[in-house]
């Protein structure tokens, strides 16, 4: 059973519907503007207007709650060890050599929040947009078609290639493979499991150079495409106006520069 | 007026792979081969598991050598055109993989129809209406939207067949067309290449027995990479003995022993699960309270359509799943304590796609691998009886991983045989097996009955399920029918009994 890495969720909303050239222009600026808060407060604000977009443009809080569970354990990380790495500012604790400082409290909520601001911010773009379109928007945007195939085969195939691992574990636990030793055994023990895993990628990757071929790849140099990318009115419009929103909001950030 | 040229013409054409460790010679596949097809007819090659047959259509869709290793000699033209000056362009020539998942790598089916024509330069506006037809034409309209890997085997088979008539080629070459596919998977098959026959395309098949696909067209042999002269589905059959010697079906004599052998019956139970439910976590239940008690040395066929469970209760028996609710025991001991490896010893569990568990550097290496583990006396002796019965001994010194499909499957058979554990759990044994791996394997059936082995055989193949002591039914997840053969099998749906 093979399946793919493949986060888009579909949907009919303006983002859904955004030529990704554009949504891929939005993450950058929103990636800008990411490392250009200092405050926490002011990032606070920045994730949180993020999250209402993205709820706006029709993701769902399934979906981003999902997200969220693939960060907290970073995010909790941050938190819990910025602090003592980065003391500044009025010292509020000091437990032999680690010292709890308001200065390194702030810097690790910004930092979480960043992080946190980042990940919805690829969420927005992955959520939305299913990857042929993705990979077609970077192929428009300069990358050779065949980077851009490569790119779609393997979030295809990759999937298929863990699969491996677990069926290869079941069959030699079928025929009494039982985890027992040191760590060294045990690792040995792992190695028929990375040939069969190898031997399965090349299997393969040569059957899909077949497939490939027999199906015209490289059979001309003017290879067509379906659904061509256009950029409608609506796109031109949100281009803009994320364009004009992000400037706006630059200038605030110069004004005043402690956010 | 101009005669027509051939669809395929082949003659003296050879082709061979090199050694793949360069210490042994190259390994001529395909012998002054002569071949030749008329344009709107259909020719079935059939052949045994390693015959060629796959690199047959490899070499006439003109992948190999120019995409693979090798060597080809002679003279290769379809539709007038020479495959070895020139590569075939796909409207010239389309080839239907064994596998067809590799052969299906876009996201939707229908990016997958639409990707040939992108490829051949076909017009953006003009792609639409040809990527509907051909979804249309093939049954797939409302699937279209669907992700080739969420399709049933039977689905994907047909996608892969509108990917590749899209682009309409002249020439359709079917690698092993029903591989793998169930009986309900089979016929959707089945239909759409009678369309295809009747729309006048140019046909040829490749199949590992006399089946289904065999009996309608034209027959060519091909034996040790040598192809006899076509003749017609109805003059072969008669010739038994023929069919036999080239390994494509399996002699009546061997489903008679099989018959004819008496199991071993005991009264103590080898396998009992007592109100056993499943459910996958985060996904749909499964098995909804089955109660089953599998008495030592029966031989039992587990029956039923794709999804109904049959292969989750079967991964039970081995701890592969363990139970939400209720109990699995094994041989009077319960197996919530007792890991998969530790199961070993009593149960041996035949998996399906074999070519996804072999792991070892050789063929002999990989039948030892299980006896070392459960440290079973008499290794050698035991890999050398495993590797005769089934026909082994001329590979045992190469990896299993350059195989055939048939091979494969029977190397996956021999590490059970040389286990020889009290309990087999087969999961479609036959799959892919040509007749002499049939025979092999029933061969093997009768002893391990006669010997009092427990044999529990999932299985779509009715000729198997006729012969064992009983018969169950699995529909959605519940035991729906239970009892002999005779009782159980006049009364099934087609989907079942197909």
């Amino acid at each position: 059973m093979s399946f793919a890495l493949d986060l888009y969720v579909p949907g009919r909303s303006w983002l859904h519907r955004c030529d990704p050239r554009v949504k891929l222009w939005m993450m950058l600026l929103g990636l800008i503007l990411a490392f250009r808060w200092t405050h926490p407060l002011s990032q606070a604000l920045f994730v949180a207007v993020l999250l209402l977009t993205l709820r706006f443009a029709g993701v769902r809080w399934r979906t981003l709650g999902w997200l969220w569970q693939q960060m907290r354990l970073l995010v909790f990380f941050m938190l819990l060890l910025q602090p003592l790495f980065s003391p500044s500012g009025r010292v509020l604790a000091q437990i032999g050599p680690l010292t709890l400082s308001l200065g390194g409290i702030s810097s690790a909520v910004l930092l979480a929040l960043r992080v946190l601001a980042m990940a919805f911010l690829t969420g927005g773009l992955l959520f939305t947009t299913d990857q042929r379109a993705l990979v077609r928007a970077f192929v428009r945007l300069g990358l050779p078609y065949t980077w851009g195939l490569t790119l779609s085969l393997t979030l295809r195939f990759l999937p298929a290639i863990g699969n491996l691992a677990t069926t290869v574990r079941e069959a030699q636990a079928s025929r009494g493979w039982v985890t027992e030793g040191n760590l060294l055994h045990r690792a040995r023990e792992y190695h028929p499991v990375l040939i069969a895993i190898i031997i399965g990628a090349l299997r393969l990757s040569d059957q899909l150079t077949l497939a490939l071929a027999a199906r015209g790849l490289g059979y001309t140099e003017q290879r067509t495409t379906w659904r061509e990318l256009r950029m409608r009115r609506t796109d031109w419009w949100v281009l803009v106006l994320s364009t004009l929103g992000f400037a706006a909001v630059w200038g605030v950030s110069l004004i005043f520069p402690a956010l | 007026m101009t005669a027509v040229a051939p669809a395929i013409l082949a003659r003296n054409l050879s082709f061979s792979y090199p050694s793949y460790d360069g210490a042994t010679v190259s390994q001529t596949v395909l012998q002054h081969l002569d071949l030749q097809v008329e344009a709107g007819t259909a020719l079935t090659v059939a052949g045994s598991s390693g015959s060629g047959k796959s690199t047959l259509c490899h070499v006439l869709a003109g992948l190999a050598p120019r995409h693979t290793d090798g060597q080809l000699q002679g003279l290769l033209h379809l539709a007038g055109h020479d495959i070895l000056a020139t590569a075939p362009s796909p409207r010239l020539v389309g080839l239907l993989f064994q596998d067809a998942a590799v052969q299906l790598f876009n996201t939707t089916a229908e990016d997958e129809v639409a990707w040939g024509l992108e490829a051949l330069g076909v017009p953006s506006e003009a792609i639409g209406a040809q990527v509907m037809l051909a979804l249309r034409r093939f049954g797939l309209l409302d699937l279209r939207h669907r992700a080739p890997w969420q399709l049933s085997g039977g689905q994907q088979k047909r996608l892969a067949l509108a990917a590749l008539w899209a682009m309409r080629p002249q020439v359709l070459l079917l690698d092993e067309p029903l591989q793998g596919l169930d009986p309900v998977g089979q016929a959707e098959v089945l239909g759409a290449l009678e369309l295809l026959r009747q729309e006048g395309s140019t046909l040829l098949f490749t199949t590992p027995d006399f089946g289904g696909v065999a009996r309608s067209h034209n027959v060519a042999l091909l034996e040790g990479g040598l192809l006899a002269a076509p003749a017609s589905a109805a003059d072969l059959a008669a010739h038994s003995e023929r069919l036999e010697a080239a390994g494509i079906i399996c002699p009546t004599e061997a489903w008679n022993e099989l018959r004819d052998t008496r199991s071993v019956l005991a009264s103590a139970p080898a396998l009992e699960a007592r109100n056993l439910r499943f459910r996958y976590p985060n996904g749909p239940a499964v098995l909804h309270g089955i109660n089953l008690t599998i008495p030592r040395g029966e031989y039992v066929a587990l029956i039923g359509t794709n999804g109904a469970g049959k292969t989750t209760l079967a991964r039970h028996f081995n701890g592969l799943l363990r139970p939400t609710m209720g109990t699995i025991q094994v041989m009077g001991q319960d197996t919530a304590l007792r890991s998969t490896g530790q199961l070993a010893r009593e149960v041996g569990f035949l998996f399906q796609r074999p070519e996804q568990q072999l792991f070892a550097a050789t063929v002999r290496e990989e039948l030892t691998y299980g006896l070392r583990r459960l440290r079973l006396p008499d290794a050698d002796a035991r890999v050398e009886s495993a590797l005769m019965l089934f026909g082994l001994h001329d590979v045992a010194a190469s990896p299993p991983a350059i195989l055939g499909y048939g091979r494969q499957r029977a190397v996956t058979l021999a590490t059970l045989a040389a286990l020889a554990p009290s309990i087999l759990i087969l999961d479609e044994p036959t799959a892919g097996l040509d007749g002499r791996g049939r025979r092999q394997l029933l061969a093997w059936l009768s002893e391990r009955r006669a010997a009092g082995t427990t044999l529990v055989c999932i299985t779509h193949e009715m000729a198997l399920a006729r012969l064992a002591d009983r018969v169950i039914v699995l529909h959605e997840g519940r035991i729906t029918a239970d009892g002999a053969p005779s009782e159980i099998l006049p009364h099934l749906p087609w989907e079942v009994a197909a």
